[in-house]
């Protein structure tokens, strides 16, 4: 008689059915900002998932002349983009599995009806990555990697215009400006979405904007005009900048 | 399912149903009227909560109460002749509630809250009785029978608990009171049993008081296992909590779990959802008006005693708003909490509830308000509010530290009084916390692309041996 | 061999606004009701702060859409071109799940003027005849703005409408928009607080003797409870709306102000995953009898129904009743038949301009809020004048939110390196847009039909777009231009960049244009030209009831949700009313 088991009973359902957490973040006390401190592995221990070494060369390369790191802060390798791309090609997005990707595949088709490649993302990187490389044999003797900063450059305006023509270094259906496209909007990306996909570390994308992440809550700043916003950016998973 | 079904469903709705069914096995015997009163009572003394194994039929019992003891089974109260109570006469039904006997003359344990039961008129009981005979479908089920060590198995020691204890005499009204604080008191003091949680208890669990007339201790508040239930007496100034509310504020809180200052958490939760939102809007007004009968003591009062003036403290607003100079648990609060409950602590009435007096942020054990930031809540869907609105947890994205300087800025914030916090309390409780998925927000990237969230642990896994790019 | 399983009330196609909407109202009525949503389900569990919040995921994957893998449309010009599918999302981003597009949307709440539901008849008063050009098809709805106005005030009463009216019972209000219709009630909330951009568009506009009003919202303005028990908490404007589920409960969709009320109905249940192939005709001729659907496990099951309720996205509408052999398949050429007939779109144009003088913080961003004004609409003043029909509303919204959609850089930065690196980071925060949206007529060649071609994986064609932009509309949005210039002398920022379209540019369905997409099955007065009769019922099949924009003859200026919304409620009104009771065709073929 030294209980009240109705109250029991009622703290057990509580129990049961709301006051508990998920199973991930029992175990630790070590919240995610100080994970992302301390757990996220230098860009070079990083073991790609989807890009074989040469490919991961090239991307390391030429995302760092697209977003390079200066006086302006630093760039696409401090926040790991390269990493971030290498996710997303690994995964669903690299497959395309969101797209419609049946044919007959109007290669031709005007711009203005949108995307008619018959390629995946992953294969417009393994495609272009290699033809691009071809390029740069033909006009400078050696791969892209190896070329100088101004003449990848160099190299990168040229895909930008779209002047190398892929199909006579035998990739077919690849412009070569949709390969760009594609690595500067990746390469954006990455460099600007939440850490939680691996690029943008220590959010230095948000913090060159002066963007907040995930704060998602300004009600009362509406009517502070033209007042600049003092705090850093929180990511999705807490870590404070 | 059945019943989160059933709780989904209006009242008339579930009194529908039941009845129909019953009339199927019962071959019409009762009369519907006082079958659908007896089903109103029953919602009234939420029978259904602890006479309903998860999962299991309603009523037909098996839900496991722990004690220290053991764990006391509740039992089949269907009509069903060998498993139920089918065989009660409605004298012995009587007995069961007012007197804890069962119909073989041993004792209930005082699971049962038949020292409030005591209160019910011979009439209430009448509709109980034949709402149970004949408005419940017979089942079967049989619940497992509790078996406690001794001596907690003997039941015949209940009977000098009863004696001190449970002495209460059926309701008679006060003729100095109107009809509606009557009723309001009948309700409080009956079925409504709040007293079980909200007064506090003495040495032997007992409720120090079981009516106003028995002392100022009666709903005074109670601390329950770490968590407050507050006190429900209602007249007094300056106070937080139910002093500090209106009449149909206390009455939007039972219908729906929310009002213009708070939201339900904890305990109360299901309470709501069982049995107060399904009562009528004028018994739920004539509970309000009898609580705001009884005056606050500030001797004896829990978790309303404190005269914090629910006044705008604006140096918290100020300081959020301007969002420079912030303590750790300021920014904490901008990046977490300030979405929802705003700078100002009120968050938005009837719909996020303010933090600026908040019970659980003033309480003198934080456990309740560390709960909630880890776990997060949800209300109930109710007939008059049937939103279900869910506060996500936060346990996945703070540390330890992190949750015990958010919480001690929100019990210091806007005028608040309570203590700051640690973070061994925060493990304290993230550790007495079930491992199971509750309401979190944590943007689960393996929804959309599982080998991204593969990498995520891959990587997380690898020693971090250098850093070249710092 | 399909499953077939107990028969119904009613089904509802698609689990959406209006799909919650009829679930209400048919519920109300004493129905047994059953809902089949494509998509998954989505609770509130899914929007949880922060989830929402990540713009990757939402803003930039797209993932509350549609997957085109299921189901996307093919698009053309002309019929002399080869239509091609829309392989992932670009010009339109249609929803998908519980909730639909009313999960992701903007939150901006119009009802159209009362000339814009009779627009013909609006047109043949206004012109001179032989005005119009020939090819144009426009006609009006068949209801009018007083039929509509009680549903338009309880649908903002759900949505818990923010703003300020302009119009009240024919008394106009100084701060609304004077040129609306008269509602009866006031806004049920006051608007919501002002940014900076919001403030300089109008003392620009004021000064050129325009008429700014604050946009009608649904992110709500403050705490509100909608009269189903809903509630709905204070926008705070987190930056996270359009493409996005909202992590506040602040912006009114099926999950905030509908679902939770429906979910305790006794007879309402509702099937995710569940895609409706074919509705079912019946041998009468003159009904259906229930729908195929595939469930997730691939199973094919019948779903018998007394009611159908095709409430899906107006696309999607479209493509079932072709699928469904149900109305006859318009031609352009034979000029007959009419499902997939008056499809149009949306014409909007924008001006971005940079100011190093002021700092909009545009994360701070909400999708109903902003500043209008409508004083260029189709009705306000001399279109014959400048060359066509139609007009545009023109408006400012602070933002974009997010990071990866919200880099700005001024007229000639390169698209990377250092010097973007630099112009970014500069200019972030120093842009304010104008933006218009504007009618789009409807014309004889621009139409939906199925693709000869391209299958979804149940082998069935997709629908085919064939669109183009028409001079007359281009007329229009150029006409716009020169006033949005106004503003910009007004405003005087550092520079600006301008993004119309000319007379004679061709849709370009690479970039994005709008989400509103309507006609197709349009409602009307006369079966030769109308799918549904004015009471959103097939005229071919009694029981077959077609909720959506596919309604519209033509395009609106104003966003069409709060339409697509009241046309439901006045729907559900005369099938609760009148069709139940003595089920048959509400109108007579004529």
């Amino acid at each position: 008689m030294t209980n009240e088991p109705d109250n029991m009973k009622r703290r057990d359902f509580m129990r049961r059915s709301l006051l508990t957490i998920p199973a991930v973040s029992i175990g630790s006390s070590v919240a995610f900002n100080a994970y992302a401190d301390s757990g996220v592995p230098a860009l070079s221990d990083y073991q790609p998932m989807f890009f074989e070494d040469s490919q991961w060369q090239f991307i390391l390369a030429a995302t760092d002349r697209l977003i390079p790191r200066d006086e302006h802060g630093p760039g696409a390798l401090e926040a790991h983009v390269p990493v971030f791309i290498d996710k997303e090609l690994a995964g669903s997005y690299g497959r395309a599995d969101d797209w419609y990707m049946e044919g007959p595949f109007h290669v031709d088709a005007d711009e203005a009806l949108g995307y008619q490649l018959p390629h995946t993302p992953a294969d417009i990187y393994r495609l272009g990555i290699r033809a691009t490389n071809d390029y740069c044999r033909q006009r400078f003797d050696r791969d892209f990697t190896a070329l100088s900063r101004d003449d990848q450059e160099t190299v990168l305006r040229a895909l930008e215009k779209g002047t190398p023509d892929f199909a006579r270094l035998g990739v077919q259906d690849l412009p070569s400006k949709t390969f760009f496209s594609f690595l500067l909007q990746n390469t954006k990306e990455g460099f600007l979405a939440d850490p939680i996909y691996g690029g943008n570390r220590h959010m230095v994308g948000w913090k060159l904007l002066g963007f907040t992440g995930a704060r998602a809550s300004f009600r009362e700043w509406v009517d502070q005009y033209d007042r600049d916003y003092p705090l850093g950016p929180v990511s999705l998973s807490g870590e404070r900048g | 399912m059945i019943n989160q079904l059933m709780y989904a469903g209006g009242l008339a709705l579930m009194l529908t149903a039941t009845v129909v069914q019953a009339d199927e096995q019962t071959k019409g015997h009762g009369d519907q009227d006082t079958i659908e009163r007896g089903a109103y009572l029953s919602r009234a003394g939420d029978c259904v909560a602890c006479h309903t194994a998860p999962g299991g039929d309603d009523f037909a019992g098996g839900l496991g109460i722990e004690s220290p003891f053991g764990t006391i089974y509740s039992t089949n109260i269907t009509p069903d002749k060998q498993a139920g109570i089918g065989n009660y006469s409605e004298a012995e039904f009587a007995a069961a509630l007012r007197q804890g006997k069962r119909a073989d003359g041993a004792n209930l344990y005082p699971a049962m809250p038949y020292p409030s039961y005591a209160r019910l008129t011979d009439d209430d009981i009448h509709a109980l009785y034949v709402y149970f005979m004949h408005g419940v479908a017979p089942n079967d089920h049989q619940p497992q029978t509790t078996d406690l060590s001794f001596p907690f198995n003997q039941r015949w020691g209940i009977s000098g608990w009863n004696w001190l204890f449970a002495d209460q005499k059926p309701f008679e009204p006060d003729d100095q009171d109107s009809e509606k604080i009557n009723r309001g008191r009948y309700l409080v003091e009956g079925l409504g049993h709040c007293g079980s949680c909200h007064t506090p208890r003495g040495l032997f669990q007992q409720e120090k008081a079981l009516n106003d007339d028995d002392g100022d201790e009666y709903l005074a508040g109670a601390n329950l296992n770490d968590w407050l239930a507050p006190g429900l007496r209602g007249k007094g100034e300056d106070h937080l909590g139910v002093a500090g509310w209106r009449e149909q504020d206390i009455a939007d809180y039972l219908a729906t779990g929310r009002n213009a200052h708070s939201a339900v958490s904890g305990e109360m939760t299901s309470v709501i959802k069982n049995s107060t939102s399904h009562m009528t809007r004028d018994d739920l007004s004539a509970i309000a008006a009898y609580l705001k009968t009884l005056p606050v003591s500030d001797e004896t009062a829990i978790g309303s005693e404190r005269h914090v003036s629910a006044r705008k403290d604006s140096e918290t607003e100020q300081q959020l708003t301007r969002a420079d100079d912030l303590s750790e648990g300021g920014r904490l609060y901008l990046d977490n909490c300030n979405a929802c409950h705003f700078a100002d602590g009120r968050g938005a009435s009837g719909v996020f509830p303010a933090l600026a007096g908040n019970s659980q942020a003033n309480a003198d054990n934080p456990t309740a308000l560390i709960h909630t930031i880890l776990a997060g809540a949800q209300l109930p869907s109710t007939p008059e509010r049937p939103e279900a609105l869910m506060m996500p947890g936060f346990g996945w994205r703070l540390s330890d530290q992190e949750v015990a300087d958010l919480a001690t800025f929100v019990r210091q914030g806007w005028g608040n009084q309570g203590g700051t916090v640690s973070s061994e309390a925060v493990r304290k409780v993230r550790d007495s916390m079930d491992k199971r998925e509750g309401f979190s927000g944590n943007p689960d990237t393996a929804a959309s692309d599982t080998s991204a969230a593969q990498a995520d642990a891959e990587t997380a896994s690898q020693p971090n041996v250098k850093d070249n790019e710092q | 061999m399909s499953t077939t399983r107990p028969e119904v009330d009613a089904v509802i196609i698609g689990l959406g606004w209006t799909g919650s909407i009829m679930g209400m109202e048919l519920t109300d009525a004493g129905l047994n009701v059953v809902a089949l949503e494509r998509g998954n389900e989505r609770t509130k569990e899914d929007f949880l702060y922060p989830k929402p919040a990540d713009e990757l995921k939402y803003g930039v994957r797209l993932k509350m859409m549609q997957r085109p893998k299921q189901s996307t449309v093919t698009i053309r010009r002309n019929a002399s071109e080869t239509a091609v599918p829309q392989r992932h999302w670009t010009t339109f981003h249609p929803g998908d799940g519980v909730g639909g597009a009313g999960s992701h949307w903007t939150g901006v709440l119009y009802r159209a003027t009362p000339n814009e539901l009779a627009l013909k008849s609006f047109a043949d008063r206004t012109f001179e005849p032989g005005f119009l050009p020939e090819d144009m098809t426009i006609q009006d709805y068949g209801v009018t703005y007083e039929e509509l106005e009680p549903h338009y005030d309880f649908f903002e009463k759900v949505a818990g409408l923010s703003g300020q009216a302009g119009n009240i019972q024919g008394e106009t209000i100084e701060g609304g928009n004077p040129f609306e219709g008269p509602r009866q009630n006031p806004f049920p909330l006051s608007p919501l607080p002002r940014t900076l951009t919001d403030t300089l568009f109008t003392e620009a506009t004021k000064k050129l003797g325009w008429h700014p009003y604050p946009y009608p919202s649904a992110n709500v303005s403050g705490a509100w409870t909608n009269p189903y028990g809903m509630q709905l908490g204070p926008c705070n404007f987190c930056g996270f709306c359009s493409n996005y589920g909202c992590l506040n409960y602040s912006k009114a969709s099926p999950q905030t102000c509908i679902l939770d009320a429906l979910k305790q109905r006794e007879h309402f249940s509702y099937r995710t995953n569940c895609e409706v192939t074919r509705i079912v005709k019946s041998d009468d001729g003159e009904t259906v009898k229930g729908v195929l659907y595939h469930d997730g496990e691939g199973q094919e099951i019948f779903q018998p129904a007394k009611l159908v309720i095709l409430a899906s996205f107006p696309l999607s509408n479209v493509r079932l009743l072709l699928l469904s052999q149900i109305g006859q398949p318009y031609d352009p050429v034979a000029n007959t038949g009419v499902v997939g007939r008056n499809f149009s779109y949306q014409i909007t144009g924008s001006i971005d301009m940079y100011f190093k003088r002021h700092q909009f913080n545009p994360f701070i961003s909400a999708g109903g809020s902003g500043q209008v004004i409508d004083d260029f609409s189709p009705d306000t003043f001399d279109t014959a004048k400048h060359g066509f029909i139609g007009g545009s509303y023109i408006y400012t919204t602070q933002g974009p939110g997010g990071a990866i959609g919200a880099v700005k850089v001024p007229p000639g930065t390169p698209s990377w390196g250092s010097e973007w690196k630099k112009n970014a980071s500069e200019h972030y925060g120093h842009h304010m847009m104008l933006g218009t949206t504007g009618t789009n007529m409807s014309y004889r060649d621009v139409y939906l039909d199925l693709d000869p071609t391209y299958t979804d994986p149940h082998g069935d064609p997709l629908l085919r777009m064939t669109y183009d932009w028409k001079d007359n509309d281009m007329r229009m949005t150029q006409f716009m231009a020169e006033r949005m210039r106004e503003i910009v002398a007004e405003l005087e920022p550092d520079y600006h960049t301008e993004n119309f379209k000319q007379v004679g540019d061709h849709f370009d369905a690479a970039k994005y244009q709008s989400t509103h997409l309507t006609g197709g099955a349009i409602m009307g007065t006369d079966p030769s030209t109308s799918v549904l009769n004015r009471y959103l019922q097939h005229w071919d099949a009694h029981n077959l009831f077609v909720m959506g924009a596919s309604a519209f003859p033509q395009n609106m200026q104003h966003n069409p949700t709060g339409t697509v919304a009241a046309l439901t409620y006045w729907s559900a009104k005369h099938i609760r009313e009148r069709y139940l009771g003595n089920p048959g065709p509400l109108m007579s073929q004529g």
